[in-house]
Formats: C-alpha cells, sequence, structure tokens
C-alpha cells in the first residue's frame, strides 16, 4: 500500500510528519471548496428524489419510519428534545435508507433516546459509544454511524476513546449533548462545568477549569467540528446534515439546557450569548482563527469552526475493504498456506 | 536421570544480544529433523541487559516441555554459566567466551562439566563485521555437537534472512560454515548423528497457535492493546491483515479494544480481542456489555502473576476464579482452558463457531509458559470452510414483528445485523424487551435472565470433554488445565506405567460435572496441581461437584512446573 493513502492529500509530499497545525499551513485558503459554498447550506423545501434502482430493497427515513412505541422521559422544557428534534429532521432530509444506519447512544439522559428512535439502535455503556461505533464502521463501511452522546460521556468517562477517534478520522458523527451537568445522576459537576459553580459533588464550587471541547478538537485534527444550539432547530439542522455528509470524524458539540438541574445555562442565556460564525467574515478552513474562537465567552458563537474538504476517512486506508465490507467478506473457506508459513 | 535420546540445549546471554532468535532457529533445525521440539524462553521485563534464555527440548519421542537437565549449554557471558549451575554436570558441554569476556572458568571445575572457551564473536566479527552473528556461530557448532545435520540449518539461516541484503546471507552462511568446521576440529560430538525423518509439523508459541486459529475460525476484525504475554497474538494478525479479510486494530487502551471488538461483531464480523489478566481487568464492564447485548465475542486472557503490575514476564494459572466470574451481574461465558499449541489453534478456532452460534463470550484462558514457548503441532489442514450460525434470514417480517431478542429454549434466537432490511432493534446495555427496549418490568427482567441462562445448557454438549491422558487406571490421577498438562505429560512418561494418569480440562466453564463424576469414580487418588496459591480449581472442584480432593500441589513463584519437582513429590504420596 503506498504510504500516500494513509496521509491526506494536502500533507503527500511536504516531506516532513505534520504537526498539529500544519494541515493548515499546507491549505490554501483561497481555492477552498468549503470556501466558496455557504457555510450553511440552505435546507431545501422539497428533498431531491432519490433515484435508486432497487426501491423495494430499501425502507428510507421519514418522520413517521422514525416513531418509536416510546416517547421522550426527558423533563419538560428539556434541550434534548430540540436536539431530537434536529436529528429527525436531518435524518429525513438526508434520505438515507433506514436499515443503512446505526445511531450509538451513550449513557446519560442523552443516552436514553434510544428507546425514542425506531433505528438500528445501540446502546452502549457510559462513555464507550466512539469505540463500539469506530468499529461498526471499520466492519461495515456502508453504514452511517452517528453517536448520541453527553459531555460527561465523551469529554470524561470516554475522553480517550473521543481523541483517538479524532486522531485515526474514523468516520463516524458524535453529537455532542452539552448541558454543563450530570443530569441522569441528579446534578453533579460535569466536565464542562464553569469553574466555581456550586453542584451536588462540589458544593464549595467546582475546582476545575472547564474543558474546551471545539479546540480540544481542534488540536486532535478532527477533520469537522462545529458547535449548535438546541434552542435554534433549523440551525442545528443543518449542522447534523453537514456532520453526517462529512467523510470523516465529525463533532458537533451542542449547548444543551438541563432545565432541572443548571439554573445558570439557561435556554435565555444562550439566546443572549449565542451568535452564527456565518454571518461573519470567519471561514472554517484555518485551525489556528477557529481556535481563538473557542476562546470567546461573552458571546458564543456557533456553526462551523473547522472543516477539511481533503478529509480521508480511516476505512478508505484500508486495502482490505477494496473488496467490500469487512462484515460481507467471504470466510467460508479459508486457506491457511499464508498464515503457517513462518513455522515451517 | 536422562534416559531418553532427546536433545536438551539452551542458550543464555543479555537481552538485545539476539537470544530468542537463536533459539527458534535451533529449534527450526530440530523440526526439520522431523523432531517434537519445545521451546521455552525467561526473559525479564527489560529490552536491553537483563538475563535472558532459550531452552530448547527436542526428539523423536512426544515432547511437551522443557527440563532442567541441558545438554549444550551456550553462554554468552559469565552469567549464562553462573545462574545455570544446578542444570549442567558431567555430561554437559558448555560453549563460552571465558578469555573474551575476562573470567576465569577454573572456579567452575567442580561441576564437571566439558567447557569450551570457543571464538564466537571472533568468527562472527571476521565474517560478517558484527558480533550479532555469534547466535548463528553458536548453533552451528551445536549442531555438530549435538549430531545434527548442518545442511538443513543452512536452510533455516536462508530461510530467516529471506528478503535481506544478498552479502548479508552469504557472510552469515560463511560464519555458519566456519564455525561447524572449528566445531568438527575442536569440539566432542556427544550424540550420534540424527536420523532426517519427514517433517509434518509447524513449530510455533501458543500466541501464534491462537493467532492462526483466529484465523481458521474467520477473524475479521481483531483490536488489541499490547501487554505480555499475549502482545504476540497483536503482532501475529497484525502480519497477515493483507493476506485476509481481516482488519487489525492496535487501539487506545483495553476498553476500547474489547469494546470495539463488540462494535464490530455487533454489524456481523468475527470479532476477537486478547490481552494478559491486567489488561482483561479494564475489560470486565466490557465482557459484562457482550453479555446482555448477547453479542458473540472471542477473548484470548494471558495469566501473568499477579497483584497489579506482578512479574510481567513469568507464568502462572492464578486468574480461573477472576475469569469465571467477571462481569457484573450473571455473564453466561465459556471458559476454554488450552494447553498444547494444537490446543491453541483447534480452541480460538471452535470459540468463533461456540461465540456465533450461542450468541455468547467465549474465553482462551491461557498463560505466559504455553502462550510464550515454542511447540511442534500438526500441520493445519490447508482449508478450513466456516458456516455462519445464528443470523436472521432475509425476508423479514416488513410489519416491524423482528424480534431480537425473542425468547426461546435453547437461550438465543436468530440476530440481525445493519444493514438487513426490517432488522431494526436496539441493542440493548439495558435490560430490554424481546424488541431490545429498555424495560424495568420485573417478570420480563426475570425472563431475560433465564432466557441467557440457558444459552449454557445448549451450549454444554458442544464443549470439548475432559481429557484423560495415559492409562485408564492409574495409581495417581493428576488433575489439571491449561499449560500444566504440558508438564504433567512429562510426569507420566518418566514415572513407572500405571503409576500416573492426567486428568485434564480443556474447557472449566461452564463446568463439566457429570464428566468429572464419572472420571472421580474411576480414579483411585486424586491429586490437584495448579499455578496458584489457592487452589482455585481445587475450589470450582468442590463447588460444583462437592467433592473435596485431599492431595494437591501448588506453584506461585512466577516459574513453570518441572517434571523432577513433580515427581519427587509424587513419590512421597505413593508411599
Amino acid at each position: 500500500m503506498s504510504i500516500n493513502r494513509l496521509l491526506t492529500p494536502a500533507l503527500i509530499g511536504k516531506g516532513h510528519m505534520p504537526t498539529i497545525f500544519s494541515s493548515d499551513n499546507h491549505q490554501p485558503t483561497v481555492e477552498q471548496p468549503v470556501a466558496t459554498a455557504p457555510a450553511v447550506p440552505v435546507a431545501t423545501p422539497n428533498p431531491p428524489v432519490v433515484i435508486d434502482p432497487n426501491p423495494e430493497k430499501h425502507a428510507y427515513i421519514s418522520k413517521a419510519s422514525l416513531k418509536s412505541p416510546y416517547f421522550p422521559t426527558w423533563c419538560p422544557g428539556c434541550g434534548n428534545f430540540g436536539v431530537w428534534t434536529a436529528l429527525k429532521n436531518a435524518l429525513t432530509e438526508l434520505q438515507l435508507p433506514e436499515e443503512n444506519l446505526v445511531i450509538v447512544y451513550g449513557v446519560g439522559c442523552s443516552g436514553n433516546m434510544a428507546d425514542f428512535n425506531r433505528v438500528y439502535g445501540f446502546h452502549a455503556l457510559h462513555g464507550r459509544a466512539i469505540a463500539n461505533a469506530v468499529a461498526m464502521k471499520a466492519a461495515n463501511h456502508n453504514l452511517k454511524i452517528i453517536v448520541v452522546a453527553g459531555d460527561g460521556d465523551t469529554y470524561g468517562e470516554g475522553l480517550n476513546h473521543f481523541i483517538s477517534a479524532m486522531r485515526g478520522n474514523h468516520d463516524i458523527t458524535l453529537l455532542v449533548h452539552d448541558n454543563q451537568v450530570y443530569g441522569l445522576t441528579t446534578g453533579q459537576t460535569a466536565p464542562t462545568t464553569d469553574k466555581g459553580t456550586k453542584t451536588k459533588s462540589t458544593p464549595f464550587g467546582a475546582p476545575e477549569v472547564p474543558i474546551n471541547p471545539i479546540g480540544l478538537a481542534l488540536t486532535s485534527d478532527a477533520t469537522f467540528i462545529a458547535r449548535g444550539f438546541s434552542g435554534n432547530i433549523r440551525h442545528l439542522t443543518d449542522l447534523i446534515k453537514r456532520a453526517v455528509q462529512h467523510p470523516g470524524f465529525s463533532l458537533v458539540d451542542m449547548f444543551q439546557p438541563c432545565f432541572t438541574f443548571n439554573k445558570v445555562n439557561t435556554y435565555h442565556y444562550f439566546k443572549e450569548r449565542v451568535y452564527y460564525l456565518e454571518e461573519t467574515e470567519f471561514q472554517p478552513n484555518h485551525k489556528v482563527v477557529a481556535w481563538e474562537k473557542t476562546f470567546e465567552h461573552d458571546k458564543l458563537p456557533i456553526g462551523v469552526f473547522y472543516e477539511d474538504s481533503y478529509s480521508v476517512p480511516f476505512h478508505q486506508t484500508l486495502t482490505q475493504l477494496e473488496a467490500g465490507p469487512l462484515a460481507r467478506q467471504s470466510i467460508a473457506e479459508v486457506n491457511m498456506d499464508a498464515a503457517i508459513s513462518n513455522y515451517l | 536421570m536422562v534416559k531418553t535420546m532427546s536433545l536438551h540445549w539452551k542458550v543464555a546471554g543479555r537481552a538485545g544480544e539476539g537470544i530468542d532468535v537463536t533459539g527458534v532457529m535451533f529449534g527450526k533445525t530440530c523440526l526439520r529433523h522431523g523432531m517434537n521440539v519445545f521451546g521455552y524462553r525467561e526473559y525479564p521485563s527489560l529490552i536491553r541487559g537483563g538475563h535472558n534464555t532459550h531452552q530448547v527440548h527436542a526428539g523423536f519421542e512426544p515432547i511437551t516441555c522443557q527440563q532442567k537437565h541441558i545438554d549444550v549449554l551456550v553462554a554468552f557471558n559469565e552469567e549464562g554459566i553462573s545462574l545455570h549451575l544446578d542444570e549442567i554436570d558431567e555430561n554437559s558441554v558448555v560453549l563460552c567466551e571465558a578469555t573474551q569476556d575476562g573470567y576465569d572458568l577454573t572456579k567452575y571445575a567442580d561441576i564437571g562439566a566439558k567447557f569450551f572457551d570457543v571464538p564466537m564473536t571472533n568468527i562472527s566479527r571476521e565474517e560478517t563485521g558484527h558480533f550479532l552473528s555469534q547466535n548463528i556461530v553458536s548453533v552451528a557448532m551445536s549442531c555438530w555437537i549435538l549430531g545434527l545435520d548442518i545442511e538443513v540449518f543452512r536452510e533455516v539461516v536462508s530461510d530467516q534472512f529471506k528478503g535481506k541484503n544478498e552479502t548479508m546471507i552469504a557472510n552469515n552462511i560463511k560464519a555458519l560454515e566456519r564455525a561447524y568446521q572449528y566445531a568438527k576440529d575442536n569440539l566432542p560430538q556427544i550424540k550420534p548423528p540424527s536420523p532426517k525423518k519427514p517433517n509434518k509439523q509447524i513449530f510455533l508459541t501458543g500466541n501464534n497457535a491462537a493467532a492462526i486459529g483466529a484465523v481458521a475460525g474467520g477473524v475479521q476484525y481483531f483490536a488489541a492493546y499490547p501487554m505480555t504475554p499475549a502482545s504476540e497474538i497483536l503482532h501475529t494478525l497484525a502480519g497477515l491483515q493483507h493476506k485476509y479479510p481481516l482488519v487489525v486494530k492496535h487501539v487506545e487502551d483495553e476498553i476500547s479494544a474489547m469494546n470495539q471488538a463488540i462494535g464490530a461483531s455487533y454489524v456481523g464480523a468475527r470479532a476477537m480481542t486478547s490481552t494478559a489478566t491486567g489488561g482483561y481487568a479494564l475489560m470486565v464492564e466490557a465482557t459484562s456489555l457482550a453479555g446482555v447485548m448477547e453479542t458473540p465475542l472471542v477473548v484470548v486472557v494471558g495469566q501473568r502473576p499477579g497483584p497489579a503490575t506482578g512479574l510481567p514476564t513469568w507464568t502462572c494459572q492464578s486468574d480461573l476464579l477472576f475469569i469465571i466470574n467477571a462481569g457484573h451481574g450473571e455473564v453466561p461465558k465459556v471458559v476454554l482452558t488450552p494447553g498444547t499449541a494444537e490446543e491453541h489453534f483447534e480452541l480460538t478456532r471452535q470459540a468463533f463457531y461456540l461465540a456465533e452460534r450461542f450468541h455468547l463470550v467465549v474465553f482462551i484462558l491461557s498463560d505466559k509458559f504455553s502462550l510464550e514457548s515454542y511447540m511442534t503441532m500438526p500441520r493445519p489442514k490447508q482449508v478450513y470452510e466456516n458456516e455462519r450460525y445464528s443470523f436472521a434470514f432475509d425476508p423479514l417480517p416488513d410489519d416491524d414483528t423482528y424480534r431480537r431478542y425473542e425468547v426461546t429454549e435453547e437461550g438465543y434466537s436468530p440476530r440481525s445485523v445493519p444493514g438487513q432490511l426490517h432488522g431494526l432493534s436496539v441493542t440493548n446495555s439495558y435490560e430490554h424487551d424481546q424488541f431490545g427496549y429498555a424495560t424495568e418490568d420485573a417478570s420480563l427482567t426475570k425472563m431475560m435472565v433465564e432466557k441467557r441462562q440457558r444459552k449454557l445448557r445448549s451450549v454444554k454438549p458442544e464443549l470439548p470433554p475432559l481429557e484423560l491422558i495415559g492409562p485408564r487406571h492409574a495409581e495417581l490421577t493428576l488433575v489439571c488445565w491449561g499449560s500444566t498438562r504440558l508438564v504433567l505429560e512429562e510426569v507420566m512418561r518418566r514415572m513407572p506405567e500405571g503409576a500416573v494418569n492426567v486428568l485434564h480440562f480443556p474447557c472449566v466453564w461452564p463446568f463439566p460435572t457429570e464428566g468429572f463424576f464419572q472420571h472421580a469414580q474411576n480414579a483411585e487418588k486424586l491429586v490437584v496441581i495448579e499455578g496458584n496459591s489457592t487452589g482455585q480449581l481445587e475450589m470450582l472442584i468442590r463447588q460444583e461437584t462437592g467433592i473435596r480432593i485431599h492431595h494437591r500441589i501448588h506453584r506461585y513463584d512466577g516459574r513453570p512446573f518441572y517434571a523432577e519437582d513433580i515427581i519427587k513429590e509424587l513419590e512421597e504420596l505413593r508411599e
């Protein structure tokens, strides 16, 4: 296998290993195809007609097809409802065959969505959803894999998997419900809680500074990084759609008020502070500029922070998968000659 | 003591001197004479400088372990002699470089062994420009002393360096020839020239055998994090991934390894992970996940002495009860305990069938002794056929009536995989109903717990039965599991006929209760022999059968059992 297959085109021929920001240096900002496209595509009122040679072999996702027998148990007004609606909108508008989608859920209030969607669902362990998801994609790359997890799930318990999945550019979409508190366990401090915040587990104030998810994703070379707000469902829908379509790892960190346990970061709090990156001169193709944006706290930017339009996902670097998805390749007859050649 | 015609050879020196590859080349030379071979390695948890040994026992009779007495000892430094004084006697030949290494051989004179101060490094330097070919020089000399065909060794060297620089190969061959000539002129021959029989075997470690057993069983996704003594499975499979439909991933930690294997298995790939017992401690939660999700999974676990980091490069059998009980909640599982290379191959291959058909987690529980020792086994078949089991077949009903967790008499039911039309369901870490949706309902919970446990009943007839090795009746029946059988077979061969037979457990869980009762009834006196201090198999036997065994031999100092030691203890029991 050529080494070139392992590198993103932007790095080929540069003669040195990339540093954390190097992929920016190699990308001319003028010729970026993304730069010319609108930062967030406008939702088409009539989705494009899908030409399917074997329509009887697929069932396409629709609002109705997503309906499970169970209705959410989240608190009234929970930010999860906004995320849920945006996710369902995005899935419907993307016109995916329902059998080719897997949603992997973490454990927390967000993960309880597992029972509310009629999809191939995988309700994982707390913190481990990403590890399950990257292997699903490698074992059947025809599937679309979406991870629905919380901030405690992703930035606390499962931080190791989060960073590794970004470094590997595994083609999964990670939707993080970032409510800056632990909800399901009734209100303890989260990795995203502001320093000094009093919670059940930190009655004298949270001692750590919060994690910077977008900044962390930028330094881990994630190839699609965005932030949304569950209070703007249309905007979040479009972010999720772009994330799912991105070839490679995509993160959408989502401000998501917890009505019950977080009395600070409310809808009102976010409505007053968020502004839209695509309405500014910001272009999502420069990591250093994007990184500076992640330190804005008085006003909170949402939208796409970074997108690598040359992204080559992990599974496309594996020559074994050229013959088709791994799980579909035949093991009916295994010839042992190659396996025993070293032991004769 | 030595009553067989077999060869006992050992090389000792510093880590980084290629001790291991020397042992492998010598072992392969014996293999290609048609012999049975066992190669045992000892090394500390260091990259350079610690004391390393590789010991080869070879011969035409059955051979399953090393022994203490050595015919030829190759010592690359003084420790190579001083640490092994109780293994050599007047029948032994020692090749060393006392003059060059600057030590005095006269102080070892009372051992009576024949010491030869031979120019191994000099021959290597003069022919290849580097000291490292002292390995080849030492094996060439050993070939003369032990009556092995130097042409066979020449082929082994050519194969070892296949694809390397031509001049380098030629220089090594020159070193080999000079060393052999030197040996002919200066050294004695202590064994008659060995016959050369056709070789129908392969020579590999338990790790290699488990890895290629997995290949034969159709492994498609393998995720692991390196940890002695199981890292070699990762290396072996990683090297094969472009020759088979196989993806091998060295992942960020053991937690991820197990969860990735579960993810790959969920979408329909045959998946495996491997680790040491310390690494497995991190996989316990995911074991529970696979248990409740009913996702097929094969896990190879290599035991090494704990607690915690313990003795990283040594052996033990102290994690039987840990593995059987691992996973919060009651997780049904199968625990297979191979000893020989052949068992490592066969049981790992079969584990994929058991896991897939019965939707179970199947463990291959082994230890450093058999995972990292080289053994011979019959060459596997050229082609292995794999059927697929317990998948839901198309077309599924299009009215959402497919139930992933249908409650059945056998405990498992056909599973759909993502990508399959009309097979939507939730695969759930929470307790769930038949469709997979979470539930806290009492009667549903009870039904699901019982359904999962029924799988153990279903899988039982498919498991490898207890194996009675040796005569049907004997004075002592030695009860063992895993690698201990290797040593006990040697014990049996050395003791008078009818003195002992060996009852080996290739599968410890679910416990073979009926089988054990039958064998226990036929046995005169049972002795449990295992590598831990608490008697874990003995406890399990008492727990599952009520049978109390009164005689036991334990070892828990990181070293493997030696036949010589066990025989001494058994002789006392026979009196």
